[in-house]
């Protein structure tokens, strides 16, 4: 293939790259931003809770995890791990949060507040204030406190309760959350209008919220879409779109225009039958983050006839809800935050499925988009998105005879991803997925 | 021939042999209720007659059947507690009450649950800031906590059932702040060593037998004639979980562990819980705002706009301070269970406040079991070599 470009097998969605080079946008953005003298601000993904405000309030923002996977794609991570080790910060915390951590450190002390030259797309800009968040993980809140070495920069901490799969249906328990959640933004509201120094423009967030809402149900559409067979968008363009709409990445009006001509587009692959990789012969769900310096894998994977229809429901839109009845802007955002998680908690009871918040969505997902089995991938630094893994493999043998390939790796460090090694798994595990094939018909299941 | 019914000895025997006693109040009749984190609320528990028991760990015990449910990159201190319990370690238990202490501690609910069958089985939430609403949202989950309980045990917390349980469990804190005044002198009365084993044995006791145990044990200490041996050093050990006495030893073979700030520790003695005209306030505040564990978040003033690091520092750490004065401390260990990272995130500043203050400190990590005793022990020689 010498002189020639190689045609890798994904079928990219067309639609996809104005979603991606959205994240691009938001960094030069930042820079931009504070060069003007406006404030940026450094936030942890927040699931849908405290970027509307942020986004009414005019203030840009960045998300060091998603920088860390930035960082790791184009091969300058490696630097600023090395870094935060030798500023006395453990090996094995989360990958993301050694990069921001040696990234800080790197320009906070030896910068003078600079942007390291060799960050990528402009850098992040010394931040007016952190917005932390307790969803998911301990690293969360506890990485943008240790910040605190390098910068004299406000933290605010967000709450985000995590309810137990029964307890969650005691009387009054949603409403409870719900409770905490309107006055915890009230108090970050008055937090940032204090911060920035101008008050809350209501419609404006009203606006932010009803826009933020209604690109997740366009961007939820399309994966439904993604059900049919053959499937139509792979996994690899779901985490090129998925930050626009995960992380209110630019313009909301725009995103959803965007989004919206992506529906279109798939929905034009199903009626014409086309699948994102020409000879779909297995349907596999991922869980959970991808190997974000090893992308090319997937293509490898692709050659084979494996096509990712399905990943984490973590960065996966909410369950749509209507929340058009509920005037307040900051009660109706409470409420779609919290459907990202409590969305699945019913059906999660019903098939006492309760080994893990994160484990239930598998079912559904193995089930419903007729997966022939999962690729699950542990992250050595991010032990909150691999703990359940286990349970998800026994989950789906038992209860749907999907197997599960295991395959070990890391968000950011690319010395912990093995990829050969990897792709020697994917013969033999190609014999199980045809034995489970068999297994399934025999025992009922329409798949 | 020793008394092992009595104080030390008896502890020690606890310790070695931990569910002898809530075997026999089994057997006659009680119910037991496991927690693996001293955040859950045991007054709760005690109020309504059932008796905690703490579901440890185990380092002499290779981690087998957890391997099914936790990957081996996780806390291995919650690894070889749900492998204690899926070996039938606990088949005594009726049910367990678990907390969003930590990440770990919530993700090993869920799978706790789901490979286990007791009758029952509670998660309490919890916030990670002192908030007016995150406590607010705390009471109102120890009180779902009251409602499942009340199911289980058909039986009403009432008020005076809960302050008396309150006083009951005060009343332990108190003790366990007098064994540790115990080592104040140069020549400490009780080894860290011994008071692992005596915390140990309190967690796995009735309230009201565990005071008792204490008091026996405070006063057999400060007459006895067997003083540990004065050592050179006088160290502080911060960590998540110190709570095995082998592991203790490595750290007392050539120093004097005074305190031991962990959950193995004082830790979750230090405080005590008021009695508010509403007691799940009393217990949400102490149990969220009095436990000084890394799981919190701290500020120096809530929702600050400015950042100081000092004050920052002060905030989170200050209380060492006095400890350090008090207990004349010269050293201080941050023991790090691998893959915990509420504490790890903490290190690195909390070597600052400790370089602030002028104590020399030093950061060991080890994954809680018996091979690495070994390495251990020669990261705490080359510590103390450094202290003299």
């Amino acid at each position: 293939m010498d002189g020639q470009k190689e045609k890798k097998v994904i079928n990219r969605l067309q639609s996809m790259y104005p979603l991606r080079n959205k994240v691009n946008e938001t960094y030069l953005k930042s820079i931009e931003a504070i060069k003007a003298g406006k404030p940026a601000v450094w936030a942890m993904l927040n699931f849908y809770y405290g970027d509307p405000i942020l986004k009414a309030m005019d203030i840009e923002v960045v998300y060091p995890e998603n920088y860390g996977a930035l960082a790791a794609a184009v091969g300058v991570a490696q630097q600023y791990l090395d870094r935060a080790i030798a500023e006395g910060f453990p090996t094995h915390l989360c990958g993301y949060s050694l990069t921001t951590i040696g990234y800080t450190a790197r320009m906070m002390k030896d910068l003078k507040w600079q942007i390291p030259p060799e960050a990528p797309v402009g850098g992040m800009p010394k931040p007016l204030f952190l917005l932390s968040s307790a969803a998911i993980c301990d690293a969360r809140y506890k990485w943008f406190q240790a910040l605190g070495r390098y910068m004299d920069v406000p933290v605010w901490p967000l709450e985000a309760p995590i309810p137990g799969i029964k307890e969650f249906s005691i009387g009054g328990y949603y409403e409870r959350m719900v409770e905490l959640g309107v006055k915890h933004l009230r108090d970050f509201v008055a937090f940032v209008e204090k911060m920035v120094g101008r008050k809350m423009d209501w419609d404006k967030l009203n606006k932010m919220a009803n826009l933020m809402i209604e690109i997740n149900r366009v961007w939820h559409e399309i994966n439904e879409l993604r059900k049919v067979k053959p499937c139509p968008m792979h996994s690899r363009d779901f985490w090129s779109a998925m930050p626009a709409a995960l992380f209110l990445a630019g313009d909301l009006e725009d995103s959803l225009k965007l989004y919206q001509n992506m529906y279109q587009e798939v929905k034009e692959r199903v009626n014409s039958h086309m699948g994102a990789i020409p000879n779909e012969k297995y349907r596999l769900v991922f869980a959970e983050l991808p190997p974000w310096h090893s992308l090319g894998f997937f293509d490898k994977l692709a050659e084979r006839g494996w096509n990712f229809v399905m990943e984490s429901f973590g960065y996966h839109p909410p369950i749509p809800l209507d929340l058009s009845k509920v005037s307040d802007p900051l009660e109706r955002i409470t409420r779609f935050s919290l459907q990202f998680l409590v969305g699945y908690y019913e059906d999660a009871r019903k098939h006492n499925a309760i080994g893990g918040t994160s484990a239930y969505p598998y079912l559904k997902f193995a089930k419903e988009w007729r997966c022939d089995g999962a690729l699950l991938h542990p992250l050595i630094s991010c032990r909150s998105a691999s703990t359940h893994l286990p349970y998800v493999s026994n989950m789906l043998m038992e209860k749907l005879r999907v197997p599960s390939l295991t395959i070990e790796g890391d968000i950011v460090d690319l010395r912990l991803f093995n990829p050969e090694d990897a792709l020697a798994k994917a013969e033999p595990f190609e014999e199980i997925l045809e034995h489970y094939r068999k297994v399934r018909r025999l025992e009922g299941f329409d798949w | 021939m020793p008394d092992k019914t009595k104080g030390l000895k008896k502890a020690r025997e606890i310790y070695l042999n931990r569910s002898q006693r809530v075997r026999e109040l089994k057997a006659a009749g009680k119910r037991i209720i496991g927690y693996p984190c001293v955040y859950v609320p045991l007054e709760m528990l005690t109020a309504l007659d059932l008796i905690p028991y703490r579901t440890c760990g185990n380092i002499r015990e290779p981690v087998t059947e957890a391997d099914k449910a936790l990957p081996s990159s996780f806390c291995p201190l919650m690894r070889t507690c749900l492998d204690c319990a899926l070996k039938g370690k606990n088949d005594f238990l009726d049910g367990m009450a678990t907390i969003h202490s930590s990440d770990p501690q919530e993700k090993t609910s869920r799978v706790w649950q789901s490979y286990t069958n007791y009758s029952y089985y509670h998660f309490i939430d919890m916030p990670i800031t002192v908030r007016p609403e995150a406590l607010e949202y705390f009471r109102n989950q120890l009180n779902d906590f009251r409602k499942t309980l009340e199911a289980f045990t058909g039986k009403k917390l009432t008020r005076d059932k809960l302050e008396a349980a309150i006083k009951a469990h005060n009343e332990q804190r108190t003790l366990v702040r007098k064994l540790y005044e115990l080592t104040k002198p140069s020549l400490p009365f009780i080894s860290g060593t011994e008071i692992v084993q005596v915390v140990k044995a309190l967690e796995s006791l009735p309230v009201t037998d565990a005071n008792d145990l204490l008091t026996e044990v405070i006063s057999e200490v400060q007459d006895r004639t067997d003083k540990p041996q004065k050592k050179p050093a006088r160290l502080l050990i911060w960590s998540s979980t110190l709570d095995d006495a082998d592991i203790m030893q490595v750290f007392e073979a050539k120093a004097n562990v005074v305190m031991n700030e962990s959950c193995g520790g004082i830790r979750a003695y230090r405080g005590m819980v008021k009695l508010t005209a509403d007691p799940l306030e009393g217990l949400a505040n102490y149990y969220l705002n009095e436990i000084t564990c890394a799981r919190t978040f701290r500020q120096a003033t809530l929702g600050e706009t400015k950042k100081d690091y000092i004050r920052d520092l002060q905030s989170r750490f200050g209380y060492f301070k006095g400890i350090i004065q008090d207990w004349k401390i010269n050293g201080v260990i941050m023991l790090l269970v691998r893959y915990c990272d509420p504490f790890a995130f903490e290190m690195p500043s909390l070597k600052d406040y400790l370089d602030s203050i002028g104590v020399p400190s030093t950061y060991i990590e080890y994954d809680y079991s018996l091979g690495t005793l070994a390495p251990l022990r020669i990261r705490v020689e080359a510590f103390l070599e450094t202290l003299s």
